[in-house]
């Protein structure tokens, strides 16, 4: 049975959506992080801007393109750019 | 102790002390502290950190790695206040420890510079307000100048 993918929120990605985290639903077969990026656009679209900044981690580990597949399950987390010190 | 991610304030002479242990010629130390920039009426109290831990350390652990090769560094520190930092507190200490002074500088240089770009660590400005000379007192100046 498919869970969902668990999205983690950010600095401008979290403010953007007043909350640290949602669950998006994924198909068996998981989806194109690309895709899922313009769903989470299209359904959050104060989330559009941060998106296209932002770099992308699944399970802790930064996608290598936005080809690579989110599978149910999965932690998807949204890093805007970095702002330390 | 050469990484650390604390809510806990930050000092100096503890990174130094920490750098201690690597023996070497040169040290230099780094702190970044919260400026309170002035922002129209307001100004920055405060700042609040927030970091996505697990990638952030392994981020750290990497620039560690960077500068013990790159600049012969003996010993690292890379420090990182998390939640909320007053104004004129250390939000920041790096440190490097190399056999000599130009290699200690540019490590040092080389792991803030990193840090700010490539460590998931993020911060959001509490506003104060900012006080304004008494109007009362600017007006009876006014007067008297003309």
């Amino acid at each position: 049975m498919a869970g969902p993918i668990h999205v983690r929120l950010f600095s401008t990605a979290r403010v953007a959506l007043g909350r640290p985290s949602l669950d998006w639903p994924a198909p068996g077969g998981g989806v194109p992080a690309r895709v899922l990026v313009g769903e989470l656009a299209r359904a959050y679209p104060p989330l559009a801007p941060t998106l296209k900044v932002s770099r992308f981690l699944r399970n802790g580990r930064y996608l290598r393109d936005l080809d690579e597949t989110v599978l149910a399950g999965d932690e998807f987390a949204v890093h805007p750019p970095y702002g330390g010190g | 102790m050469g990484i650390r991610l604390t809510r806990r304030p930050l000092s100096i002479a503890a990174a130094e002390a920490a750098l201690d242990r690597s023996p070497a010629g040169a040290v230099v130390l780094f702190a970044g502290r919260v400026r309170a920039d002035r922002r129209g009426r307001t100004v920055v109290g405060a700042l609040q950190y927030e970091v996505d831990r697990r990638p952030a350390l392994a981020a750290l652990a990497s620039l560690e790695r960077e500068a013990r090769r790159r600049f012969g560094a003996r010993g690292v520190v890379l420090w990182h206040r998390l939640g909320r930092v007053e104004a004129g507190g250390t939000a920041v200490v790096v440190g490097a420890c190399c056999p000599h002074r130009a290699e200690a500088f540019d490590a040092a240089r080389y792991l803030i510079d990193r840090l700010k770009r490539t460590v998931p660590i993020w911060k959001e400005e509490r506003a104060r307000s900012a006080r304004r000379p008494p109007r009362r007192r600017a007006r009876r100046a006014g007067r008297s100048s003309g």
